[in-house]
């Protein structure tokens, strides 16, 4: 033991760490930072990995702005008149880091790989052609499409230089750092790209790393061995509020919880028994017992801030609430009991452990519905979207999803409420709903999809498809002398020009 | 000549036998490749749009068919193409495949360290306080979980003291903490054996006759009785090696190592066929390797197995 311990004492001696670099003087102008994310990449192809566009190696031709909005970025405007035929301007004096000027042929190529190496990317952007000219990017996609630009806020459709070697290890975009080195499933080291078109960045050097493990993340951040942490564990958040030299930010997420009613079951069929659910779970205890406060309560599947959100009508909640509901849906309630025709009612929830909140959650409802005579059986699943389309033996399930990942509705309302939606896991199948969604698929005018929109989600809610419970928030926390950090809602956006330290 | 060719033979057909048995395990599991290619968690795709693409891609043949077109690209020793990376599997897999062996020979080394001088001494001195010690290593190195022994470290090593990173590669001192959480967990079980089994040689009739024949005591142990209690231990020892090449997920989970283990459990995750399988055959390779070099071994250090073998 004394021999592995003056082994472990002579190593560290002969060894450099990078807290060497982490820890430097504000004063120098070497300034450097090391970001821990909580997803490992194992390759950082923009047209594959989020990694790039969140490192500021590469930029899309659009971006999503903190207000959800989407704003220009390497396109400097575009215009459809149909929806279909698009015309996008590049901005002019862009240049990748390895000095090659961007223009619309550079973006059309970078189209055309990240189609053809990323069939999400294919189905995401549907394009039908494409022709550049100059600054001058035409597409036609293959039917009219007027969320288009919305879709390419993705960042698989990262503009990249096709033209360099290695894509997948030293991608060359137009962000402000470049790729120095990266080691799969560890680290993604970059530099300042000088020449950036925004402004040089502020820091020369930064490391974004990556490690799963949220209590690892954390030492990493008390040890020095990484200034930004991004999710650290919730447990710790006393800890962490108490401290100091720390900084802890904790942003909506466009993501919503929600719990989902098998509409192929009888029961569920049922809208009453659906709204009894819904008025049953306890959203302030999901939100502040069980998740620590690190969310905010749900009215809807989109969380505010979006310009097409309804007014909703405010909901009477609770066990009474429940009850009525109950005897409208035709369940006899008797000295606070839920019954029908004498049997008491036997459901099965299905949920997964990767979100740490789902398995408490289910308990407390579980706890809850017992109190009103109502059995619930939980299971834990594996492979649990697959298992929620193919199987039909479950009657309620809890799941989070990725509402507008990229500002635009189209996105959730086709893939949860189509028949055929890959996270359509209710079977919901209701013909005016898939009426109005196609509508909204051919519409150009804003106002006119917005209102539509707002239709959308006042019979979403009126028919209470899902429950909609809370939108988890993203927490970070960062030391005291990082500067001009920003907790972007949509998580694409984390290493940017502007990022300092003192 | 012939022991090569049958070992061979064995050889092949074992690879054969594991990649099969994988293949059709993996297929019968529930999950879909599909949806993770799609990016489906955040890509308006429809369940048919979905379909095509499985079909597109062959996951609809029968496993069979499927398993033999597997082959027929393994002969030609095409691994095929990762989906998660888009790479070449092969290319993944020898990449990530140094920073295994590395991690798995520093943690032996620190295992090596301290199991064999503590192991001997307290054969040499039983009851005694060194092997009082030892029986609570070994106790705390079985029930420690090497999840927590890390985070321990971590505290200890580099929150408190910042004498060591606490995560990622780069240098010597990177390595220190996953090694010592492997090396040190394992170390516990090597302890006992080595004691156990030099206790039993230090008993057998050869090392009396040795001592009786007036050897000195340091001669015995080393010649003899050591030469003899490590048959047991090499054995165990190849199948340390196999576990830390392939186990060390959660280790490399914590420490952000970028080794094979946590590639491999994602691989498994989002149903990676291509990489699944090549990283069995690879696993099956270097496990027969050390497995036959510990038979090797084995029969260097103690005859008598290598003449019972030949009546």
């Amino acid at each position: 033991m004394i021999l592995v311990l003056c082994t472990v004492l002579f190593v560290s001696a002969c060894s450099s760490t990078p807290k060497d670099a982490t820890t430097q003087p504000a004063a120098t102008k070497d300034k450097e930072v090391t970001f821990l994310f909580n997803f490992a990449s194992q390759t950082i192809d923009p047209h594959q990995d989020y990694t790039p566009l969140r490192a500021g190696v590469t930029e899309t031709l659009v971006k999503l702005g903190e207000d959800l909005q989407i704003e220009p970025w390497l396109a400097e405007k575009w215009d459809t008149t149909d929806g279909q035929h698009w015309t996008f301007e590049i901005k002019k004096n862009v240049t990748f880091q390895d000095g090659r000027a961007l223009d619309a042929e550079a973006v059309k190529q970078s189209l055309e790989r990240a189609i053809k190496v990323n069939p999400g990317v294919e189905q995401v952007l549907n394009i039908k052609e494409m022709s550049a000219s100059g600054q001058t990017l035409n597409i036609t996609t293959e039917q009219p499409f007027p969320q288009f630009p919305s879709e390419l806020v993705h960042p698989n459709a990262s503009i990249l230089d096709v033209n360099a070697a290695d894509p997948d290890k030293t991608p060359v975009g137009t962000g402000p750092f470049k790729v120095t080195s990266f080691t799969a499933g560890s680290s993604l080291k970059v530099e300042r790209y000088d020449e950036y078109w925004g402004g040089a960045a502020k820091l020369s050097r930064a490391s974004f790393n990556f490690n799963e493990d949220a209590s690892a993340r954390l030492s990493a951040l008390m040890s020095g061995d990484a200034d930004i942490v991004y999710r650290p564990p919730t447990e710790s958040l006393e800890t962490m509020k108490s401290d100091s030299t720390l900084h802890l930010e904790s942003v909506t997420s466009l993501r919503t919880h929600e719990l989902i009613f098998n509409t192929n079951q009888p029961e569920f069929k049922d809208k009453y028994m659906r709204k009894a659910f819904d008025a049953l779970v306890n959203r302030e205890e999901l939100k502040d017992v069980i998740m620590g406060g690190q969310a905010t309560l749900a009215t809807g599947p989109f969380m505010p801030g979006f310009s097409f959100i309804p007014s909703y009508e405010v909901k009477t909640t609770g066990t009474e609430a429940a009850l009525a509901w109950f005897e409208k849906a035709g369940y006899q309630v008797e000295q606070g009991k839920v019954s029908k025709n004498g049997k008491p009612l036997s459901l099965k929830l299905v949920t997964y452990t990767s979100r740490a909140e789902f398995p408490l959650f289910a308990q407390v409802l579980q706890a809850q519905a017992k109190e009103i005579g109502i059995q619930i059986t939980i299971e834990f699943v594996d492979n649990y979207e697959d298992y929620l389309l193919t199987k039909d033996d479950w009657d309620l399930g809890t799941y989070s999803p990725l509402i507008a990942p990229r500002g635009d509705a189209s996105y959730f309302l086709n893939v949860a409420f189509k028949p055929d939606g890959t996270l359509n896991f209710g079977k919901i199948n209701d013909l005016q709903l898939n009426k109005w969604i196609d509508q909204l698929d051919q519409m150009v005018d804003t106002d006119k999809r917005n209102e539509l929109i707002e239709k959308i989600l006042m019979h979403i809610d009126e028919e209470t498809y899902y429950s909609y419970l809370v939108h988890p928030n993203t927490l970070v926390v960062y030391k005291d002398r990082v500067k001009n950090w920003v907790t972007s809602k949509s998580e694409y956006y984390m290493l940017t020009n502007q990022l300092d330290v003192e | 000549m012939n022991k090569l060719l049958k070992r061979s033979i064995e050889f092949i057909l074992f690879i054969l036998l594991l990649s099969f048995i994988s293949f059709v395990f993996v297929k019968l599991a529930p999950g879909d490749a599909v949806r993770e290619i799609l990016r489906s968690d955040d890509v308006a795709v429809s369940s048919s749009q979905m379909e095509k693409q499985r079909e597109a891609l062959g996951l609809n043949d029968p496993v069979l068919v499927q398993y033999g077109q597997w082959l027929g690209r393994l002969v030609r020793l095409d691994l095929g193409t990762s989906y998660m990376t888009n790479r070449p599997v092969t290319e993944e897999l020898l990449d990530k495949l140094p920073a295994t062996l590395l991690l798995t020979c520093t943690s032996l080394l620190v295992l090596i360290v301290i199991a064999i001088p503590l192991g001997t001494l307290s054969a040499l001195y039983p009851n005694r306080v060194i092997d009082r010690f030892s029986r609570l290593l070994a106790v705390l190195g079985t029930s420690v979980p090497s999840f927590w022994l890390g985070l321990l470290l971590i505290e200890g090593f580099s929150v408190r003291t910042h004498l060591f990173p606490s995560m990622g590669t780069g240098s010597i001192a990177h390595l220190v903490l996953p090694s010592l959480t492997l090396g040190l967990t394992m170390a516990a079980v090597y302890v006992r054996l080595i004691r156990s089994s030099l206790l039993e040689s230090l008993g057998q009739d050869f090392v009396r006759g040795a001592r009786s024949r007036g050897i000195g005591g340091s001669s015995v142990l080393l010649r003899h009785a050591f030469r003899h209690a490590l048959t047991p231990v090499v054995t165990m020892f190849g199948v340390s090696i196999g576990s830390l090449l392939g186990g060390t997920v959660v280790i490399e989970v914590l420490f952000a190592y970028p080794g094979m283990g946590k590639f491999i459990v994602d691989a498994i995750q989002s149903r990676d066929y291509p990489v699944i399988q090549g990283y069995m055959v690879l696993m099956g390779l270097i496990v027969t390797i050390i497995h036959m070099l510990v038979d090797l071994l084995n029969d260097v250090l103690n005859p008598e197995i290598r003449l019972k073998g030949e009546r």
